[in-house]
């Protein structure tokens, strides 16, 4: 099979692991994992292998069937999967998506498109072996709400996603990602402001650890005058994995009052890892607070030993301070189940990494 | 209950202390003066067993038992706490979980049981407000935001919830307003004050020993104890200073 | 920033205030470049054969490179065939004292605020500070002052084409050794062609008497202008390197790509400050340099110290990265900058500091300045390798933004595989705020002055680093450059 990936030489793939892509994608059969949904009410797609499992899914408002595709290197193999478009002013139930993957590669697309004042909630989460690639095309329009939460916990191979979003006047879009499994990862996402006054937060926490090699590649565009955005993206980083963390705010010429900030925050748990930052700012207008700031390191040391000074052992400690490292970038989901299920997925990392 | 004989302490090959030795009974609470960079908190973080603070001769014993040989979180869970200077800020984690998590691993390790989340709460808003230190203050990061004096509050809400056998307290009285210090001092005497317990207070000042009266008070100076005597050796520093009394 | 910016805007037109050309004859290699090309130049510096050698090696590399991908900066194709690569000022001898310097090139210098003249009266006088300058009038040097004083405390300062013939050996073991020839496009192109530049050695334990200085100058219409520059600083050594350039204007654009490599060996330090004040073009982008410099340091020795300070104000084109590789354990790196862009300027340039030793340390400050319809990129990398224990770098990069047709580009990267490193990077995007413009012009200063003011209090970090006597000129070129920026 000829893959025909990108090129690290492009800067845009430059931290990419494409070696890990086409392993995954040519990792043999395994059994097929349980797939578990969280107790909400709503829609529930279960996609196994990137077909949909019709006896375990509920579709309600979703649609699945052939796509538009895309002409993003990777995200332009999907060409079908699921789409919800809400008229204005409908109400919708939380989205459940299940992918579920037993070697081999597969491809689902995905479009999501809410019209003026509705607003949405999408919960995605991932399992099992292969390489698992994600095309997800998302339009806002006029103050149309988007809640949206990947998890990524194969037990093995490569998961990726390339996101492209359109926020209308006044929309919003919260996206935040994990990945908490034993699997590679790129995040590959663009995402434009491109009605006045939009607001996107878009992030996450990266877990990685063995060899493999975890990264997101994010850029935001302001289009429109007084958008806001803010990119927060933890990683740690154990044995010799490698996290990088690229994201970029673009502020366009006429896009003034543009409040565009990036926080990157590396953590290095063994001194044969590796974390690579890249906050970028691209700024063509000249009214606008855009700051950015990109920190790597190891725990506080200070902090370890008053911890201890406390009666709290090592280990535990280090699981305690990175905890609240990683807090951070998951606090953003506001349904307390989806953040209690994400919080659990990065504990249980952080209890068996550490 | 702790014994010091002859410590020689350095960081980064510098020597500090040079042969201190000192004996604190159960029931005593003892005052360590001295000029600045005597030594003094050196001393405290070797009592610590902060990292980087390297014993190069001498012993230390509490209880009997080998302090140096133990980990920091094992000198704490053998009754040894310290009271820091500059109390550490630890984004993200709240007080609350901090304490506890603390608390519960000092008991197990004795072979206590764990406090519940429950009574863990009770214990620590009786001490909360036996100092004076506003609930909420509970719920946020480690020091995080706080005040000086609201740092060395915390510190002695973490000391009355724990409860430790041994106290060193560092400096424990700097930041703190006159009112703050009045109430510092009745929570040091409230919850160490006893005939199992014992305290060693570093400070440069006597002020705290207006409120908590030391049994004994040494001069620390160059890294040696110089003097020792009774509380009034304290009133005669502050009245002559460190240059005439140590030397 | 519709309202007071715009006051700001008027302050950045103006003129060119230093283009003029020097009319003096010129010696031209043969136009375009071939392996005849460097056989003339090689042959017109009566070079050794290793040297000729040297250079035929980087022109044969040279031929299998392709001209770089420009990130963020919009370069026309070069025609390397239509320059020349060497020109030479007709002067046939080298000369004793500054009297014997052509009188049109000194009247050039005066022009140019320049006061070499004045610097041996000033070198006489009791505790005055001593520059010692090696005047680079486009490719050859012609004038060297002070050596005698250097001579005796046993620092070689030298054009490097001297140093090829006098101190062979030394060139030798460092040529090419910190910017290898095949390092990038423009590097194997100077170590091919390069014309001249300065060579400095300084002894153990030996601390330059005096400030070093060169200013350079393009002068001769479609010479590329190819400088070397090789400092090493022994065991203990310290000296302060000081760079500064200007140029006449010119409709033609013309490539300047310097190499300079520094080595410091343990305990050494050096302090290179550079004030870069190239034709810019006029506004509407015509003419203006071309600058590609390649620049880098070794910090090979135990706890040794490079530190690079510039002012770039010039230059239609800049792209320059001036780097540390921190291989010496306890080495320091230091990288401070400003880099102002006005009208259709673009500039690309920031650091590389490159941990390798333990207990490394590096501090980067970029101050970008845009105004007009230019573009301002900082572009830098932090890399921390497995082996370098407690590394510490911290990084601050701020942007101001005079127009609202201007860019301003952070483009970072930080690469880390010692969790030991503590690697801080912090940056900001800002304008000028109307209530600072308005304050300043209510205490009487017009909208020039106040800009200048508030753009100098921007790069005041920066300034500060630099020598006295380069701190004024810098200041006044930040306030010449933004002249009708505001209005």
């Amino acid at each position: 099979m000829t893959l025909d990936l990108p090129s690290t030489r492009e800067e845009a793939w430059r931290w990419a692991d494409l070696g890990g892509i086409a392993a995954a994608a040519a990792l043999t059969p395994i059994t097929r994992p349980d797939a578990q949904f969280l107790d909400l009410p709503g829609a529930k797609l279960l996609f196994v292998d990137g077909v949909l499992d019709d006896a375990a899914s509920d579709l309600h408002r979703v649609c699945v069937g052939d796509l538009t595709p895309g002409a993003h290197a990777l995200g332009k193999r999907a060409t079908r999967g699921w789409s919800l478009h809400l008229d204005a002013q409908a109400v919708a139930h939380p989205v459940q998506v299940v992918h579920v993957a037993t070697g081999g590669d597969n491809h689902v697309a995905a479009e999501i498109v809410l019209d003026t004042d509705t607003s949405a909630q999408v919960v995605e989460t991932f399992v099992g072996a292969g390489w698992s690639n994600r095309n997800t095309r998302i339009r806002l329009g006029k103050a149309a709400r988007l809640m949206r939460a990947v998890r990524m916990t194969q037990g093995a191979g490569f998961v990726t996603l390339r996101d492209e979003a359109e926020l209308g006047e006044g929309a919003s879009l919260i996206g935040t990602m994990l990945a908490a499994g034993d699997q590679g990862v790129r995040i590959d996402a663009a995402i434009t402001l491109a009605g006045e006054g939009g607001y996107a937060e878009y992030g996450g926490a990266l877990l990685t650890r063995d060899r493999l090699k975890q990264e997101c590649a994010v850029r935001v565009r302001h289009a429109e005058p007084n958008g806001q955005s803010h990119q927060l993206w933890r990683a740690v980083a154990a044995d010799q994995s490698q996290a990088s963390l690229a994201a970029a705010v673009e502020v366009a010429r006429h896009a003034q009052k543009t409040d565009g900030e990036q926080s990157l925050r590396g953590l290095l748990l063994h001194r044969t890892a590796t974390v690579n930052l890249k906050p970028e700012l691209e700024i063509f207008a000249d009214d606008v607070k855009c700051a950015h700031g990109a920190t790597v390191g190891e725990l506080d040391a200070r902090a370890l030993f008053y911890m201890a000074s406390r009666g709290i052992p090592a280990p535990r400690a280090k699981a305690l301070l990175t905890k609240a490292f990683v807090a951070d970038a998951l606090d953003r989901i506001a349904d307390e189940t989806v953040r209690a299920a994400f919080a659990a997925d990065a504990d249980a990392w952080l209890e068996s990494a550490l | 209950m702790l014994k010091i004989e002859n410590l020689h302490a350095e960081i980064d090959g510098k020597e500090i202390l040079k042969g201190l030795s000192l004996e604190v009974n159960a029931g005593e609470i003892h005052a360590i003066m001295g000029p600045n960079g005597a030594g003094k908190s050196t001393l405290g973080y070797v009592l610590g067993g902060r990292p980087g603070y390297e014993v190069t001769a001498g012993s230390i014993t509490f209880n009997g038992e080998d302090l140096l040989e133990k980990e920091p979180h094992e000198r704490a869970a053998a009754g040894v706490f310290l009271g820091f200077q500059y109390p550490v800020e630890i984004p993200g984690v709240s007080n609350v979980q901090f304490l506890r998590e603390s608390l519960n691993a000092q008991r197990t390790s004795r072979g206590e049981k764990p406090l519940s989340g429950a009574e863990f709460l009770k214990l620590a808003r009786a001490q909360a407000d036996a100092l004076g230190l506003q609930q909420d203050m509970l719920k946020r990061p480690v020091n995080v935001g706080f005040s000086g004096g609201e740092k060395k509050r915390n510190e002695m809400v973490q000391m009355g919830i724990i409860d430790p056998a041994f106290a060193i307290l560092d400096e424990t009285d700097s930041g703190l307003d006159i009112d703050a210090l009045r109430i510092v001092g009745d929570g040091i005497n409230r919850i160490m004050r006893k005939p199992t317990k014992a305290v060693l207070l570093i400070t440069h000042y006597q002020r705290l020993l207006d409120y908590v009266q030391p049994d004994r008070v040494h001069v620390l100076a160059d890294g040696r104890i110089t003097r020792s005597g009774g509380p009034e050796l304290a009133h005669e520093l502050e009245r002559q200073g460190y240059a005439e009394v140590a030397a | 920033m519709a309202t007071k910016n715009a006051e700001a805007h008027a302050a950045v037109a103006k003129k060119y205030e230093w283009g003029f050309a020097t009319d003096i004859e010129q010696d031209f290699a043969p136009k375009g470049l071939n392996e005849d090309t460097v056989r003339y130049i090689s042959a017109k510096k009566n070079e050794p054969e290793w040297m000729l050698d040297w250079r035929l090696k980087a022109f044969r590399v040279w031929q299998t490179l392709e001209a770089p991908d420009w990130a963020k900066l919009n370069v026309p194709p070069i025609d390397y065939q239509d320059a020349y690569y060497y020109a030479e000022p007709k002067v046939k001898k080298t000369i004793a004292s500054l009297d014997e310097l052509d009188p049109e090139i000194r009247r050039t210098y005066e022009k140019l605020g320049i006061p070499i003249a004045e610097q041996e009266v000033l070198a006489g006088v009791e505790g005055a500070r001593k520059v010692a300058v090696d005047a680079v009038f486009d490719s050859v040097s012609v004038a060297t002052t002070f050596r005698a004083e250097l001579k005796a405390a046993g620092v070689i300062f030298l054009s490097i084409s001297e140093a090829i013939r006098e101190y062979p050996e030394l060139v030798k073991k460092w040529l090419g050794k910190v910017v290898p020839q095949r390092d990038n496009y423009f590097a194997t192109l100077n170590s091919a062609v390069f014309s001249d530049g300065t060579f400095v050695y300084v002894p153990k334990g030996v601390r330059c008497p005096m400030e070093l200085s060169t200013y350079f100058r393009i002068n001769a219409e479609n010479t590329g202008q190819f400088e070397r520059t090789l400092i090493v600083a022994d065991e203990g050594a310290y000296v302060s390197y000081l760079e500064g350039c200007t140029a006449p204007m010119r409709d033609e654009n013309q490539l300047h790509a310097a190499v300079v490599e520094l080595v410091a060996m343990d305990d050494a330090e050096i302090k290179y400050s550079t004030v870069q004040n190239w034709y810019p073009g006029d506004e509407n982008g015509v003419g203006g340099i071309y600058n590609f410099v390649t620049k880098r340091a070794l910090c090979q020795g135990r706890n040794s110290k490079v530190s690079w300070t510039q002012v770039e104000t010039g230059s239609a084109i800049t792209w320059k990265y001036p780097s540390c590789v921190l291989a010496g354990d306890g080495s320091v790196g230091e990288f401070y900058s400003v880099a102002v862009t006005n009208n259709r300027q673009q500039a690309d340039t920031g650091t590389k500091m490159i941990h390798l030793g333990k207990n490394t340390k590096s501090t980067i400050v970029s101050k970008g300045i845009s105004a007009g319809r230019s573009d301002n990129t900082y572009r830098g990398l932090v890399r921390v390798a497995a082996s370098a224990e407690n590394v510490r770098n911290f990084t601050q990069c701020d942007s101001l933004l005079l127009s609202d047709q201007c860019g301003a580009h952070t483009v970072p990267y930080i690469e880390v595989k010692n969790p030991s490193a503590q690697i801080e990077h912090e940056a900001t995007t800002s304008k000028i705020s109307e209530d600072q413009l308005f304050y300043a012009m209510s205490r009487g200063l017009d909208a020039e002055a106040a800009v200048a003011l508030i753009v100098n209090g921007f790069a005041r970090e920066v300034l500060q680093q630099l020598p006295m006597e380069f701190a004024v000129e810098a200041q006044k070129l930040l306030g010449i450059s933004l002249e009708g920026s505001v209005g």
